[in-house]
């Protein structure tokens, strides 16, 4: 999927972006965050407490260590084709948004 | 991103504009409604991501539990509780504000956009979401009707259905023969009646193994079918035989009294039967001129909007998606596609990729699961995969094993994302 997003998309992308800016210069669309929406996706399989049930958590991780597993992911079906898929499915740019919104979260929910 | 029209996107760009002009003006609104029917995974989850949008969300589910179809087959061989498989909507009402409502949605008026309900009340809606599941084609094998089913119970929406068949199963003597009848495609869970075949003979194994499972198919051949018969032979060897339709000419009619599952070609006698019935969208989906000649619900895969009445979307197992196979994570994903798309329109917040995703985790034994992992894209006006990965099937016992533990934790935590 990764491989459709071409100059076309890279350029609605960066309109979302300045759209987005100018929402936050501005006091509007400000607390809007795309990372939320994708974290949803993680939802589906992860412990929203950050246990380890049988799927490994992810909450409290930085976001560093989300962008380089989401990397290893992608690039082989081991050790799981579940995240290789996902990984397959979002772009680097989603990837760095729900990495920041994960660890956002985390260094919120940290005591 | 790479699917957000021209029109979509210069909605978004407005709605953002809008909202810079006059953010606490919109703030200061009521919640546009949205109306939720169908309380299973496809719903609850939408009414979740609705609500986590800042949508006013009325949720409409006659029943006060529900009961996952999926995870059942562990039930029928005695690795589960139908109790680890029940939820209720608690943790939806109060840690999301979602209203519930336990009433069944006897119609829906399209123009004046409002919902009826079984005990007289009129729901008014901004946005509709159907989550209605499936419904049963009785009728299409002779004999096999609603009262049937608590004879040869299909045990394809689990409760009660479920528990009778586990029932008769227990009460089989041993030497006897289970027959399964395999609907035609599509229907709900497209590996569960195969899963459902491994997990009957693991438990035959133990308590009856003189005990045979005949698979009797509308197909000739299924998905995912190298894993399966890899894993019958090693674990249930000469106790489960497929027989495609090619050889029996297909399931037409049952003999109740005689207990005898009848195909075009052959009588086959059951001691127990289970009849998985051909589907179609879940009621009040046809009522509602939702479906089409199929029986099924046509959506735009962008925003799960129906094509056939505007501000009405339909989730889950009552669409025609294309390539997404009926599942409790493709509703999932549905949902949450969905809802951020009422989002954007009702709120203006702007819209987002739909990112749509299947895992069926299939248990072929207690310590022996695999899953498939399958990426959809939005293709003129369809669903076509992008990415199919599938377990395989000269995985090591303890890939086997940790895949199982992989699925009870993802069944925990799915069930947290789906109901709070």
């Amino acid at each position: 999927m990764h491989a459709a997003f071409g100059a076309r998309g890279f350029v609605q992308l960066s309109l979302a972006a300045i759209l987005t800016i100018c929402g936050a210069a501005a006091g509007g669309a400000a607390e809007f965050d795309q990372g939320a929406r994708l974290a949803a996706i993680c939802a589906s399989c992860h412990d929203p407490d950050g246990k380890n049930h049988g799927v490994p958590p992810i909450a409290g991780l930085d976001a560093k260590e989300i962008t380089e597993a989401m990397a290893r992911y992608r690039a082989s079906e081991e050790p799981s084709i579940v995240m290789h898929a996902i990984a397959l499915s979002l772009t680097e740019e989603e990837v760095a948004s729900v990495a920041r919104y994960l660890a956002n979260k985390g260094k919120e929910a940290a005591p | 991103m790479t699917r957000l029209t021209r029109r979509q996107f210069g909605a978004g760009a407005g709605a953002a504009l809008a909202a810079v002009a006059a953010p606490r003006l919109a703030r200061a609104q009521a919640k546009p409604p949205v109306v939720v029917i169908g309380g299973g995974v496809g719903g609850a989850t939408a009414a979740r991501y609705l609500a986590q949008e800042g949508l006013g969300v009325t949720l409409v589910e006659a029943k006060e539990r529900y009961i996952t179809c999926f995870f059942s087959d562990l039930y029928l061989a005695g690795l589960r509780s139908l109790d680890s498989l029940t939820h209720g909507y608690d943790r939806l009402a109060q840690g999301y504000g979602i209203k519930i409502v336990h009433a069944e949605a006897t119609g829906i008026d399209p123009a004046g956009k409002t919902v009826e309900l079984g005990t007289g009340a009129t729901l008014p809606y901004e946005r509709l979401v159907l989550a209605p599941g499936i419904a049963f084609k009785f009728g299409a094998i002779d004999g096999y009707d609603e009262a049937a089913t608590h004879i040869m119970p299909h045990a394809w929406v689990a409760g009660p259905q479920t528990e009778l068949l586990r029932k008769q199963l227990a009460a089989m003597e041993d030497g006897g023969t289970f027959v399964i009848a395999i609907p035609p495609d599509p229907f709900r869970c497209p590996p569960g009646p195969y899963e459902r075949a491994s997990l009957a003979a693991y438990y035959f194994k133990q308590f009856k193994p003189k005990s045979k499972i005949i698979v009797l198919d509308s197909k000739d051949a299924f998905k995912a079918q190298e894993l399966f018969e890899e894993a019958w032979a090693r674990r249930y060897p000469g106790m489960i035989e497929w027989l495609p339709a090619q050889f029996t000419g297909g399931v037409e009619a049952v003999d109740l009294k005689g207990g005898v599952v009848i195909a075009a070609n052959a009588r086959f006698p059951a001691a127990v039967a289970n009849i998985i019935p051909a589907q179609m969208a879940g009621h009040p989906a046809e009522a509602a001129g939702l479906t089409d000649k199929s029986g099924w619900c046509p959506v735009d895969p962008e925003t799960f909007a129906s094509k056939l009445q505007p501000d009405i979307h339909v989730i889950g197992d009552a669409v025609i998606g294309g390539e997404m196979p009926k599942s409790a994570f493709s509703a999932n994903t549905q949902a949450k596609t969905c809802a951020f798309a009422i989002a954007a329109a009702l709120n203006g917040t702007p819209p987002a990729a739909p990112h749509l995703f299947n895992s069926c985790y299939t248990f072929l034994g207690p310590d022996d699961a695999f899953t498939n992992a399958i990426n959809f894209k939005p293709v003129d006006g369809t669903l076509k995969t992008t990415d199919f990965f599938l377990s395989k099937v000269d995985a090591t016992t303890e890939q086997r094993r940790r895949m199982a533990v992989e699925a009870g934790g993802w069944y925990r935590s799915f069930m947290r994302d789906v109901f709070g």
